[in-house]
């Protein structure tokens, strides 16, 4: 049997988790709080984790198979014989879709078992799993798919799943009253579709110029057109392939940025925040946010070929170099605006936009497998920092518990704090909580220094890799993603020192609790990925495996270069048309790595020293607020841009098109006078003129005529036999005329 | 002394014919409208008659003894329906057999 | 095919016979008429060289046929019709367009007559016997004869269902 043809299994475990707790997994949880969350938090478990084991039979088959990409077909979904218009949906199975598949089921499956402590108590703890397996559904739709139009439905399906995941709690309401939640579900959702109408404008462009959404025919119909200068007609327009091509990248590019939280578009994801923190580890930084990067790094024949097609956009740049400088810029504004953040998940997520900045910018520079390898790794040490921050959340809460408990009961101590609004996310009421929580905070100090890009953990050789690519290729670049290095080693101590050093400066701070074995496993389990993550593209151990096995490179696994070459063909444009490159690793420069971790080492030092006995009551000053520049950038640039300058004039414009053109010129004059005033003089026309005299004059007309004529017609059966009698004979002597008048 | 051919037998039975049709059309007695009716059928088997001697061939006769079997039949059945009728209307005068009027 | 004289006769006396019928006011007298005449097709049979008909006419129409009619209008005392004197404009109408056609039917057949000039075939000398005729009517006419069976039959129980008196109490 063919591990291949398990390949639906992947998508049909999560579904059936879906069915299970949307449907029934509410009765259980209903019935017996205790047993059902087990049942139903389990059964969402083990479907993800039967997912994992599908993702991982699917590698092994891979490998069997000599890195053979796969198409595993469910169903025919779109079939237009006319049009010549097929989208069957299926499932691709090749080394950069199962890399992801692994991510997404694994990292996912680690989060659900996690999210079973941490959402205990919920009442609605079963529709969190029922929109958690729907996400790993949707996110493996789109990870699997063969057409871009089968990652448009995962795309849009992982959108929904955000949005209905961050408003989870959409009936809490902040001090002010207002739903920030829901606000924040929706602001994500509207957001997003900024950058899907960017997808959906690539799609038709693409479909326009290739006549096919599926990634091969694409890809290689891109080529051929490339190699031989085609030019696209638009009917009246044509364009050449390459501005073409520069065009659909560069909506791709919009449609990342949406999803991945780039520049312009990545002020949904700190509010995102609002969710519960299984989400936020899950989908706002593990997986649902690196489609983006997993869309360039997908379609990185058509960027490459963009590339090729030089300075397209206004002539300045082209869309690779555009995607390198978003990310960088995004890297290094989210590591600035890091630094004012009071909100121990908000520093985490703004730490998330910038990271995936990396990514962008790594996969801009052609770097995609130090994209996809920091994307891996990112996934293990911020799922490991959110989980960790979740931790310290739920042993915040249950100190204030604890603390209401006991001040309740023995009626003493100060009951002013009991009034003051207490934010267990506000890093300043923490402090300490080293002693409090031991394993929260062994595991959290991993992924800071992984994420901080301290070796050996994991992050420091994807950044690392990354930084090298830019150093051999892209200067400027390589520059500011340098820079936001530093400032992501900054506040990550700030974060480490605020939460887990000093003294306790909150009385919940003080009764902190460790969180159940159930939430630690997972954090444990992750802080030992984040530690030996490296080792997936470890340089030298990579580039000496490829030289022992030169005679069979592809028969082994090679760590990602080795693997992902399947998936990523590289290759240059020379005058015989497209070469194809052997893939070479990017070799460790130790010039860079040194530079980078000496100052990740300084950075944190310097935060450490910063803070060293700083604040000292949560209602201290920040240290860093003497740096007023720094502070611009707690008012949120793009946020405080578009709140001011695009939100006004939209609400205002739509507020016009609602009452001015819809209701006052649409509804009451089109509608009334001219619509309704119309139908009514031709409804009376009808009615009065051409019903009464027209319709009714007809059909009138023929009953007395038809009444007429049978009256005349009745006066000839007078019932007298001899009557009838007559008109037989009539007919005889008839009939004897004519054969006389027939023969003579 | 001219030779009696079959057009004599034929112009008799065209007379008897239309003497009968006559009687069916003019007179009002049920009754005698039904002996109109077999006149005129004896005529017709006047000409068959005629026809099978004219031709040498006895079909003709094996046709009259259809008729007048199908006429027996049909006089009985006639008498029946005029007696009911009577019955019913006391009278046989076909001008008041209406009920057909329209 | 006889003497034209004796058909002469013979014809004359069947059409005064025929007109008697028509114009006789009695219907007895009627149907004496209607007896004679068909007495008189049974003598032309019996010169058509048709003995086996010209029986079956005696007896069958002349006889039985005639003796149901008579019998019928004795029974309903139909002699003559009560108040018919009266002769309307619609009826004088009716009689002048019977009378036409008649007419037309008269001297269509004339014409077709008197044009016609086939030859006479010279006839051939059949087995007219009612032997023969029962023969020809079992071999080629066996099917119409059962038919004639069956209607003979339908006809009888028609003829006692119209005749049987309803009970009292049952109404129409």
């Amino acid at each position: 049997m063919n591990a291949y043809s398990l390949a639906p299994l992947l998508l049909l475990f999560p579904a059936i988790g879906v069915l299970f707790n949307g449907l029934i997994g509410r009765r259980f949880v209903e019935a017996d709080a205790k047993v059902g969350e087990r049942w139903s938090g389990w059964f969402a478990s083990l479907m993800a984790i039967g997912s994992f084991v599908i993702a991982v039979l699917l590698f092994l088959s891979l490998q069997a198979n000599e890195f053979q990409a796969m198409i595993v077909p469910i169903i025919d979904w779109i079939s237009i014989p006319s049009a010549n218009f097929y989208i069957p949906w299926a499932i691709r199975v090749d080394t950069l879709s199962v890399t992801m598949m692994l991510v997404v089921t694994g990292v996912g499956s680690l989060i659900h078992i996690y999210a079973i402590g941490y959402m205990h108590g919920d009442p609605n703890f079963s529709r969190f799993f029922t929109y958690f397996s729907l996400f790993i559904f949707f996110m493996l739709i789109l990870v699997s798919g063969s057409t871009y139009l089968v990652l448009f439905v995962g795309w849009e399906g992982v959108g929904l799943c955000s949005f209905l995941l961050i408003s989870f709690w959409f009936d809490r309401t902040n001090a002010a009253g207002k739903a920030m939640n829901a606000d924040a579900g929706r602001k994500a959702f509207i957001v997003n579709r900024v950058g899907d109408f960017g997808m959906i404008l690539a799609m038709f462009l693409m479909f326009w110029a290739f006549r096919s959404l599926e990634f091969g025919a694409v890809f290689n119909t891109a080529v051929e057109m490339f190699e031989q200068g085609h030019v696209v007609e638009f009917g009246l327009f044509s364009a050449p392939i390459g501005t073409v091509l520069t065009a659909i990248t560069a909506l791709f590019l919009l449609g990342a940025t949406g999803k991945s939280a780039q520049i312009p578009l990545y002020v949904w994801l700190p509010d995102a925040m609002a969710g519960p923190t299984p989400v936020s580890a899950l989908i706002h930084a593990a997986t649902m946010v690196t489609s983006g990067i997993y869309l360039i790094v997908r379609s990185n024949v058509l960027f490459e070929l963009a590339r090729e097609s030089g300075p397209v956009i206004f002539g300045v740049i082209s869309t690779p170099d555009l995607v390198a400088y978003v990310g960088a810029f995004t890297g290094l504004l989210a590591g600035l605006i890091a630094f004012t953040q009071f909100d121990i998940k908000k520093v985490l997520a703004y730490s998330t936009v910038s990271q995936l900045g990396f990514m962008i910018a790594a996969a801009g520079m052609g770097a995609y497998v130090a994209a996809m390898f920091h994307l891996v790794t990112h996934a293990f040490f911020k799922a490991l920092l959110f989980l960790g921050s979740g931790s310290v959340i739920h042993g915040m809460e249950h100190g204030h518990h604890h603390l209401h408990e006991h001040t309740h009961d023995d009626h003493h101590g100060d009951g002013h704090h009991e009034e003051a609004p207490f934010d267990p996310q506000d890093m300043r009421t923490m402090g300490g909580l080293r002693h409090k929580m031991p394993t929260t905070f062994w595991v959290y100090l991993v992924g800071a220094l992984a994420l901080s890009g301290i070796p050996p953990l994991a992050g420091f050789w994807s950044k690392d890799e990354i930084l090298a690519h830019g150093n051999e290729h892209a200067l400027v670049v390589y520059v500011i993603l340098a820079i936001a290095a530093v400032c992501t080693a900054f506040y990550m101590g700030r974060q480490l020192h605020m939460t887990f050093f000093g003294e306790p400066r909150h009385a919940a701070a003080e009764h902190a609790q460790e969180s159940p074995r159930l939430m630690t496993t997972p954090l444990i389990v992750l802080a030992g990925l984040a530690i030996v993550g490296g080792l997936l593209n470890l340089p030298y151990l990579t580039q000496a495996m490829a030289e022992a096995n030169h005679n069979h490179p592809a028969g082994i696994f090679l760590g990602l270069e080795g693997w992902l070459e399947h998936s990523i063909k590289s290759f240059e444009l020379s005058e015989e048309g497209i070469l194809h490159l052997p893939h070479t690793p990017i070799v460790l420069s130790p010039v860079v790595a040194g530079i980078s971790t000496l100052l990740a080492v300084l950075a944190l030092g310097g935060a450490f020293y910063v803070y060293r006995n700083k604040p000292e009551t949560a209602a201290d000053p920040d240290p860093l607020q003497k740096l007023k520049p720094l502070w611009w950038f707690r008012i949120l640039p793009f946020e405080t841009f578009y709140m001011k300058f695009i939100v006004p004039p939209f609400n205002w414009l739509a507020n016009w098109l609602a009452f001015a053109v819809d209701w006052n010129f649409w509804h009451d004059f089109v509608h009334n006078n001219l619509i309704r005033d119309m139908f009514v003089s031709f409804a009376t026309f009808l009615a009065d003129v051409f019903d009464k005299f027209g319709v009714d004059g007809t059909v009138n007309g023929i009953g007395s005529v038809t009444k007429g004529l049978a009256g005349g017609i009745r006066r000839t059966q007078t019932g007298f036999a001899r009557t009838y009698a007559l008109g037989v004979f009539l007919g005889a002597v008839a009939l004897l005329a004519y054969f006389l008048w027939v023969l003579y | 002394m001219p030779e009696v051919t079959i057009d004599w037998y034929i112009a008799l039975s065209v007379i008897l014919f239309t003497i009968g049709s006559l009687g069916v059309l003019l007179r009002r007695n049920a009754i005698i409208v039904f002996m109109s009716v077999e006149m005129m059928l004896n005529s017709a088997n006047l000409a068959f008659v005629a026809f099978a001697r004219h031709l040498g061939d006895l079909d003709g006769q094996v046709l009259v003894f259809f008729v007048i079997t199908v006429a027996a039949a049909e006089v009985a059945v006639g008498l029946a329906l005029i007696v009911a009728i009577f019955r019913t209307k006391k009278s046989i005068n076909i001008d008041e057999m209406n009920l057909l009027k329209g | 095919m006889g003497n034209p004289i004796i058909f002469l006769l013979l014809a004359i006396v069947a059409i005064g016979a025929a007109v008697g019928m028509l114009t006789s006011h009695n219907a007895v007298h009627s149907a004496l008429y209607l007896v004679l005449n068909f007495v008189t097709i049974g003598v032309f049979y019996i010169t058509l060289n048709a003995p086996f008909i010209a029986m079956v006419q005696i007896t069958v129409y002349a006889g039985a046929i005639m003796v149901l009619f008579l019998f019928v209008i004795m029974l309903l005392g139909a002699e003559q019709l009560r108040g018919v004197t009266d002769v309307k404009g619609g009826e004088r109408v009716h009689r002048a367009v019977a009378g036409l056609l008649a007419a037309v039917l008269l001297l269509a057949s004339a014409l077709l007559l008197f044009q016609s000039d086939a030859p006479e075939i010279a006839a051939a000398a059949i087995d007219t016997s009612p032997t023969a005729l029962g023969l020809r009517l079992f071999a080629g006419y066996v099917f119409p004869f059962e038919v004639t069976g069956v209607l003979l039959l339908a006809a009888m129980i028609g003829v006692f269902v119209f005749s049987k008196t309803k009970k009292r109490g049952q109404d129409a």
